[in-house]
């Protein structure tokens, strides 16, 4: 089974290769986006508040941006019966799972590399609470976005409805690495962050059973 | 294949409860104890008093209202507000600031104002039935 999943990755990531389709409008997306809010500070200082919620804006949107490719591709090009033919359901969402989480991570350690480089508000003064935070978020992120993207692979309007049923799928974790994001910039310790890290954890929880479970029925016909 | 769906709905729900336990617990906390507040440098919403005897000042260019608040152990800090003041303000018997100790003072982002209740009994000697 391991090896399957593993199998369907390295298909992915060569297709990726050749199109660069996702790899494509997610650079687009972060560079477009973070110049634009460069532009439009200008020479005014922002807050620390300020970056962590943008830093997460800019996460979210680039995820809606790029995310859905993985089923969104199968359907398209018709290969999606081929694939029902050659593994089964929990086989083919891991070897999935595993291509956005590989995205998510790349897409989100250049969007936090760019906004420590470019925002002087954005500083880390606990790395290691906000490597933890990043990672948790991340891993939920990736979960929930191959979920939504497996459900809305076989609908008409995709691209309006990917972030419409992400957005309050998303929400909680949002919020919460929000306030992560500034606890670790404002230099907090784990104790002050427990709480916090406990519902990503939570979440990432919930969302990984559930898909699991849900997968089943969204990938049956 | 039956199990699999009753374990992963027992997981979720346990998981699901936790987590609503867990977002109740982490909101903005209050404080009475403002030697706490200082040290801290947390965002907390202090609960104290207006010091009335020390001078306030409304700065009308910059809109900011400064003053000093007490808790219950006398221990004083002086907080900020980006704001004017609030219109009951003098009026109230403790006030609520909401925002964060730093260089000194207390930057408040929020002042919510505890007014005397309007239906308050009055001091009225107490009237005795006399057993006639």
């Amino acid at each position: 089974m391991n090896t399957k999943a593993y199998a369907l990755y390295k298909k992915d990531f060569n297709s990726e290769l050749r199109t660069r389709y996702a790899v494509n409008s997610l650079a687009m997306f972060i560079i477009v986006a973070i110049s634009v809010i460069l532009f439009s500070i200008g020479n005014e200082k922002i807050s620390q508040s300020l970056t962590g919620g943008l830093f997460w804006v800019v996460i979210f949107f680039s995820a809606m941006s790029g995310l859905s490719r993985v089923f969104v591709s199968e359907e398209e090009r018709g290969t999606s019966l081929a694939l029902h033919l050659v593994a089964a359901p929990s086989t083919i969402f891991s070897g999935k799972l595993l291509f956005n989480v590989i995205l998510v991570f790349c897409m989100n350690i250049i969007i936090a590399f760019l906004y420590s480089m470019l925002f002087e508000a954005f500083i880390i003064r606990n790395f290691s609470l906000f490597a933890v935070s990043f990672i948790l978020g991340n891993i939920g992120l990736a979960v929930a976005s191959t979920i939504i993207a497996a459900i809305i692979s076989k609908a008409g309007a995709k691209g309006t409805l990917y972030p419409v049923l992400s957005f309050p799928i998303l929400l909680p974790l949002i919020l919460t690495s929000v306030q992560l994001t500034l606890l670790a910039n404002q230099g907090a310790g784990f104790g002050d962050a427990k709480f916090e890290l406990a519902i990503v954890f939570c979440y990432d929880v919930i969302i990984l059973t559930g898909s699991y479970m849900l997968f089943d029925f969204v990938w049956k016909d | 294949m039956k199990n699999k769906y009753i374990f992963g709905a027992f997981i979720i729900v346990v998981f699901l409860g936790f987590m609503v336990y867990l977002f109740t617990q982490s909101n903005i906390k209050y404080e009475s104890n403002f030697a706490k507040v200082m040290n801290e440098n947390k965002i907390v919403r202090a609960t104290g008093t207006w010091v009335k005897d020390k001078n306030y000042v409304i700065d009308r260019n910059n809109q900011t209202f400064t003053f000093y608040i007490t808790d219950s152990n006398g221990n004083q800090m002086k907080v900020i507000y980006d704001g004017m003041m609030p219109n009951n303000f003098e009026s109230a018997k403790s006030v609520v600031v909401t925002g964060q100790y730093k260089d000194g003072y207390f930057h408040a982002s929020s002042i919510l104002t505890k007014c005397p209740s309007k239906y308050e009994g009055q001091n009225t000697p107490d009237v005795k039935t006399s057993n006639l």
